[in-house]
């Protein structure tokens, strides 16, 4: 660890080389990156090169094989979903995470639904969950016609909103949203990007994955650029333009099929 | 709640969601008007008596596939904590007060129970193949221990299965414990709708920090100690405790209560009152067929039909339900 700089801050989030094996796939090599608060970063790269799993560590879903994670300037073990949130880091993954058999207001809060009453006699606190649920939604300005429904009812833009509406009630300092406008209509796109912008008025920071450039460009105050596992370019939105992140994703991946340290 | 929906739509919702007590009126009252003594206050209470030690097993099969998973072992999980407990309180310390069967055989179900869920939860085999290994294994072992039967089960074992408090059987009161428990469980706490949740979609279910080794561990040890009071049950009703006490039809007549009952395959949707319906169909058809003279070959043959029937009835109305879910998605009927 380096040591603490006493006049500046420590970025919300560091990573420092982290690392990660699928058995013999090198998934993420020496992967370093840095979040400040309130900061959007929009991580971009093509298919494959390691968004999703540098996600999965960041969130507690998977363990690091190697390499550091600073919380707040100090070095946290993120061995859980739990730790993860506990650290005040929400997800909103790529497949929105939601269960269609349970309806919408169970949905948004499961895993960490109110209850009440105490030790074995602890319910859940139903009528909470479906009032929360129901302003959480209108403050999304969704329209799911009742909290009640069973979330595979629910549209892509409607689950996606369900997914959102959960990172917004838990006041996270870090809100991760893989790829939360794949797969959506225009409606559901402008949601999702007024929700980041929101976000960052709020000075919340948000770590935004996507391959869809325009997307990104639009709210991103920074980008990262990753290919096969590693981090190629950082750059400022002033300084690269849409064209420019097109260029470098492509480039990058080309650039990426060249050796690399620790391949056979 | 919602407006958009139509009468005719609600109707139909309300005899969707509720078809399993449809047809078992429908199939009760046909029995009653073959057969003469076949609605009587006593053939009901015959009925729920016979329907109770099954039904734990349909309960805790409903359960695990409620969590997305199976469980072929459970009927041996019966038989063999019946045995064990059995060999233990009455041949190999004789002294032991019988209650303590009572608590021992639920606790040794949870234990075998267990060992599904540690292979399962934590060593990541198929639930298919774990548990068909240790359904081998439980029913050999409880051959290992008694090729025969125990007679003379102290009064104790026999209470629960096959005492009775003002004349009714006590097992009926069990299983209707058990079962609103168990509704309570699936519907008002976490753990329930974790459960529902693990079945629904467990990769969802991970993202959101639900630690789904914990969760199989804890689904399958609850299925085994359920089946451990099954035995007990059973060892009331038989008044002995057979090497076979829980073998035969009864897996079978678990998987397809849940199902009857409106229990997914595919997990994450069902609830403990639709496999009570399904239980008391089984019961029903049961005990009807019993009455007529039909010989017993062709009445295990007329209990399959009967089910297949079932099960397709089920298709349909589970489609039928969702296109009516599809066309106005507002509030489920089945919300608990």
């Amino acid at each position: 660890m380096s040591a603490p700089d006493p006049g500046r801050p420590p970025p919300l989030l560091s990573l420092r080389g982290i690392e990660k094996w699928y058995g013999e796939v090198h998934a993420l090599r020496g992967v370093t990156l840095q979040v400040a608060r309130g900061e959007v970063l929009g991580l971009i790269g093509d298919n494959g090169a390691g968004k999703s799993t540098l996600i999965k560590v960041v969130s507690g879903v998977v363990r690091r094989d190697g390499g550091q994670v600073l919380w707040n300037g100090r070095e946290v073990a993120l061995r859980s979903v739990r730790e993860a949130q506990a650290l005040g880091i929400e997800t909103v993954h790529q497949d929105r995470a939601v269960v269609g058999t349970l309806d919408v207001a169970r949905n948004v809060f499961l895993g960490r639904e109110p209850t009440r009453g105490i030790g074995l006699f602890r319910v859940l606190d139903r009528r909470r969950m479906a009032r929360d649920a129901q302003a959480l939604l209108r403050d999304l300005r969704l329209h799911i016609p009742s909290v009640h429904q069973e979330a595979r009812f629910c549209s892509g833009g409607e689950m996606q909103g369900v997914a959102i509406a959960r990172a917004m009630h838990y006041q996270a300092s870090l809100v991760i949203l893989d790829e939360p406008t794949t797969a959506l209509a225009v409606t559901g796109v402008q949601t999702v990007l007024r929700f980041i912008r929101r976000l960052r008025q709020e000075g919340i920071a948000c770590l935004f994955v996507t391959h869809n450039l325009h997307d990104v460009h639009a709210v991103a105050d920074r980008f990262v650029v990753m290919a096969r596992g590693a981090v190629v370019a950082s750059l400022r939105r002033e300084e690269a333009s849409v064209d420019d992140l097109v260029r470098l994703q492509l480039g990058s991946e080309a650039a990426g099929r060249g050796p690399l340290p620790g391949t056979a | 709640m919602d407006g958009a929906r139509t009468i005719v739509e609600r109707a139909q919702l309300l005899v969707v969601e509720n078809l399993i007590w449809a047809i078992l009126v429908a199939v009760f009252l046909a029995f009653s008007i073959a057969l003469p003594h076949f609605f009587t206050l006593q053939n009901v209470h015959f009925i729920l008596y016979v329907a109770s030690a099954i039904g734990l097993l349909v309960f805790a099969e409903s359960l695990v596939l409620i969590s997305g998973s199976m469980d072929l072992s459970i009927a041996h999980v019966a038989g063999l904590s019946s045995m064990l407990v059995g060999a233990l309180t009455i041949q190999w310390i004789p002294g032991m007060p019988g209650w303590t069967g009572i608590v021992l055989i639920v606790v040794v179900g949870a234990m075998l129970g267990s060992v599904n869920g540690t292979l399962i939860g934590w060593l990541g085999i198929n639930p298919f193949l774990a548990t068909l290994s240790t359904f081998l294994m439980y029913d050999w072992l409880t051959f290992c221990i008694n090729r025969g039967a125990i007679s003379r089960v102290s009064p104790a074992l026999t209470f629960l299965g096959g005492g009775r408090i003002l004349g009714v059987f006590v097992a009926i009161a069990v299983m209707l414990a058990v079962c609103a428990l168990l509704g309570f469980v699936l519907t008002r706490t976490r753990f329930g709708g974790w459960v529902k949740a693990m079945g629904g979609n467990p990769q969802a279910a991970q993202m959101l920090g639900i630690n789904l080794p914990w969760m199989n561990f804890w689904v399958f040890t609850i299925a085994g100690a359920l089946s451990g009071l099954s035995g007990l049950l059973f060892i009331g009703y038989l008044a002995s405790i057979p090497s076979t006490i829980a073998g035969g039809d009864d897996i079978f007549l678990a998987f397809a209560g849940a199902i009857i009952g409106g229990v997914s395959l595919k997990g994450g949707e069902g609830s403990m009152a639709g496999a009570l319906g399904g239980v008391l169909l089984l019961g029903v058809i049961d005990t009807g067929t019993a009455m007529t003279l039909i010989q017993p070959a062709v009445r295990g043959f007329l209990n399959g039909l009967i089910l297949l029937a079932a099960i397709l009835v089920n298709k349909y109305r589970l489609e039928l339900r969702d296109r009516i879910l599809a066309a106005h998605p507002g509030t489920s009927g089945a919300a608990v």
